[in-house]
């Protein structure tokens, strides 16, 4: 370079790009460079095969049964796992638990989310705004088992609670191992969730429209379910389906809450996998698990689209 | 003062809006809107013209009802603005992001504000009908929003601020995002709808092209006042300030001592028309348009002009219709913008020549100083 400037220089964001580059060059020469979309997306593909890999030995392990006798699982295939579970009112039970359960979940806790990541939108005090956000972050600090245990503390007969309804005379109520405490504890749970997979959705509905909506003679109800729910509908899509596979799989809720007389599919499959050691209903119990929740979230983004999940993508 | 005569009470009494010394305090420095006071007639077409951050689209909010003024009165037909809930209120708005309904089909957002205020449903289709084809929109109704281009849009927009027959139509910079092509139409449809139905109109925007071509009224504000509420024709032609002069047409301003025929710039004697009570020797402004000064190579053209001055070209742009030439006159602190019309007729003066300007003592409008 002629007449060199001494106070130029690069940003270090710029040389360290540059020597990043070099190394690239180095590594993945600029020839290979049609493939690099392929080595992008090695580590997801990886990720599913290592899956699709798992699932195919499950299918395998759902195929024998186990035998009785040397608890081994058997040599040859056949449907009996899936006879079992699909004929056992047990199971049935179970099964209707959990897909109502991931409903009632769902529903309720995008009933809470929504005013909630509404008003967290749509604050103008930016105090508001920050309180509602560490509000809905603590609880991810804190994981779901300790949460549980909590709320053992909290409702349990000699809780806070009762405590609190012993002070007016009531109780002690029994407010845990019962169906209400584990919708209670998933919702809970949930709710972050649904939050954060409503606000971006709430964001995008200018406030200019809603306010084009009251000059055009709308009440705020009016507002909300002619203009505001219409176009949420992708979060509330998107934020329905993590809620509602998130639910519908769920372990340590049920369990806990549950005290073992609400058991989820989840907690079914455990018990065959750990307690009673019969790898083959555990697995069949798994596909059966995995089959209702594809067609599940397969139906909805047939009838709703994949809202925010599409990713910008029309439907 | 800038500011029109305050208006007889009887005046006010028909006024379709009436803002009366109306401030808005947003706590964070100087006041956004100061002591604006206007009234407007029904049936009248008002734009609200100024930079942005002058204040003129909170002015606007406040007429909607959206803001409650710090201090003053707004009357809507008599009534005040803020005293009905924004849905019950008879205001249509088209908004500066449109804010159609990207669910509904074209029908369905035309037919919302019916819906919402409970016209008789068997009315609804045929009215939604003749105002999509006020809008040109005709056959357009099952459309869906996103599959129409952005200038039918706007019009769905119109049709939807003006289907229910409101009192008042507020325009809040609709066309700012339209390239120049469509803006140009557009303003002319505004035109055309306002006066086909004579609905009272606000409109704020700040293209001073806009506000000339649509307008009966206009007011331009800055930093939060009014600087002045004139028609079109006088608010060109009489700028109230050299800030009025300068955000409407192109103008250049001289700076000099007022003698009794104008200014004295630097010794140059620039012939100008001076307002009444202005002292000999004070310090004065004045502004005159680009299209008011002449220009030649030879000083003879010009001997009709009251002032003649020598100078230099500094720059020429060529703008298709016309030629903006840049003139420094030595003694002067800024060159002057001067206007050539059929710039293709004539030989153009090249950057550097010399020419001769000039121009008539009722075109240099001079200003008193606290107007500066």
């Amino acid at each position: 370079m002629p007449e060199t400037n001494p106070d130029f220089r690069y940003p270090l964001r710029w040389r360290i790009m540059d020597m990043a580059e070099a190394i690239a060059d180095f590594l993945w020469p600029r020839r290979l460079s049609k493939y690099t979309g392929w080595l992008f997306i090695m580590p997801a593909l990886m990720l599913v095969g290592i899956l699709v890999l798992g699932l195919i030995q499950i299918a395998d392990a759902s195929l024998r049964t186990l035998d009785t006798a040397t608890y081994l699982p058997s040599d040859n295939w056949s449907l009996d796992n899936f006879q079992k579970a699909l004929g056992s009112s047990v199971y049935f039970k179970v099964a209707w638990r959990s897909l109502l359960g991931a409903a009632l979940t769902t529903a309720i806790t995008l009933c809470f989310a929504f005013p909630y990541a509404y008003a967290m939108v749509r604050t103008q005090s930016p105090k508001v705004r920050k309180a509602l956000l560490i509000a809905l972050f603590l609880p991810f600090f804190i994981g779901q088992v300790v949460r549980a245990y909590g709320w053992l503390i909290l409702l349990g007969n000699g809780g806070m609670v009762n405590d609190v309804l012993g002070l007016v005379g009531i109780g002690p109520v029994r407010l845990l191992f019962n169906y209400p405490a584990v919708i209670f504890g998933l919702v809970q749970y949930m709710l972050p969730f649904a939050v954060l997979m409503l606000a971006p959705a709430l964001t995008a509905i200018p406030t200019e429209t809603e306010i084009a909506a009251g000059s055009l003679g709308a009440n705020w109800l009016q507002t909300l379910w002619h203009v505001i729910l219409p176009m949420a509908k992708p979060g509330l899509v998107g934020a329905g389906l993590v809620v509602g596979t998130l639910s519908l799989t769920d372990f340590a809720v049920p369990a806990m809450l549950g005290g073992g007389s609400q058991d989820f599919v989840a907690n079914a499959i455990y018990d065959q996998f750990f307690r009673t050691a019969d790898q083959g209903l555990g697995a069949a119990l798994a596909l059966l698990l995995v089959a209702v929740g594809s067609l599940i979230v397969g139906l909805v983004f047939m009838v709703f689209g994949a809202g925010t999940l599409s990713m910008g993508a029309r439907k | 003062m800038n500011m029109p005569a305050a208006q007889p009470a009887d005046g006010e009494r028909h006024a379709a809006v009436l803002v009366r010394d109306v401030d808005m305090d947003f706590g964070n420095g100087p006041l956004a809107v100061q002591s604006a006071s206007f009234s407007l007639e029904a049936g009248r077409f008002l734009t609200i013209l100024g930079p942005s951050g002058s204040g003129k689209t909170t002015l606007l909010r406040m007429i909607a009802g959206f803001q409650k003024p710090s201090r003053g009165q707004i009357l809507i037909g008599g009534k005040a603005s803020d005293a009905v809930a924004p849905h019950k209120r008879t205001i249509g708005m088209v908004f500066q992001k449109l804010a159609l309904f990207p669910h509904m089909t074209v029908n369905e957002n035309v037919a919302f504000p019916l819906k919402m205020r409970r016209f008789n449903p068997k009315d609804i289709p045929e009215r939604v009908a003749r105002y999509l084809d006020l809008v040109r929109l005709g056959g357009y109704g099952t459309r869906r929003i996103h599959e129409l281009s952005g200038g039918q849009q706007q019009r769905v927009a119109i049709a939807r601020a003006l289907v229910f027959e409101p009192d008042l139509l507020l325009l809040d910079e609709p066309l700012a995002a339209l390239d120049r092509k469509l803006r140009e139409e557009m303003q002319l449809e505004f035109r055309r709808i306002q006066k086909e139905l004579g609905v009272t109109t606000i409109n704020v925007t700040h293209d001073q092209r806009e506000a000339l071509v649509v307008s009966d009224e206009i007011i331009v504000m800055d930093q939060g006042r009014i600087q002045q509420h004139a028609d079109p024709v006088a608010m060109y032609r009489k700028p109230a300030s050299p800030f009025v002069a300068n955000f409407i047409g192109v103008s250049s301003f001289l700076k000099g001592e007022v003698t009794e025929t104008g200014l004295s710039v630097n010794g140059f004697s620039c012939a100008g028309t001076l307002p009444r009570n202005m002292s000999l020797g004070s310090v004065a402004q004045g502004a005159i348009r680009a299209e008011q000064i002449r220009i030649s190579a030879t000083a003879a053209d010009l001997a009709s002009c009251d002032t003649t001055l020598q100078g230099t070209v500094t720059d020429t742009i060529f703008e298709g219709e016309r030629l903006l030439y840049f003139v420094a006159v030595p003694g002067l602190a800024t060159a002057l913008q001067i206007y050539h019309h059929d710039p293709l007729g004539h030989a153009p003066h090249d950057r550097g020549a010399a020419v001769t300007i000039g121009w008539n003592a009722r075109d240099l409008l001079i200003f008193p100083p606290q107007n500066m």
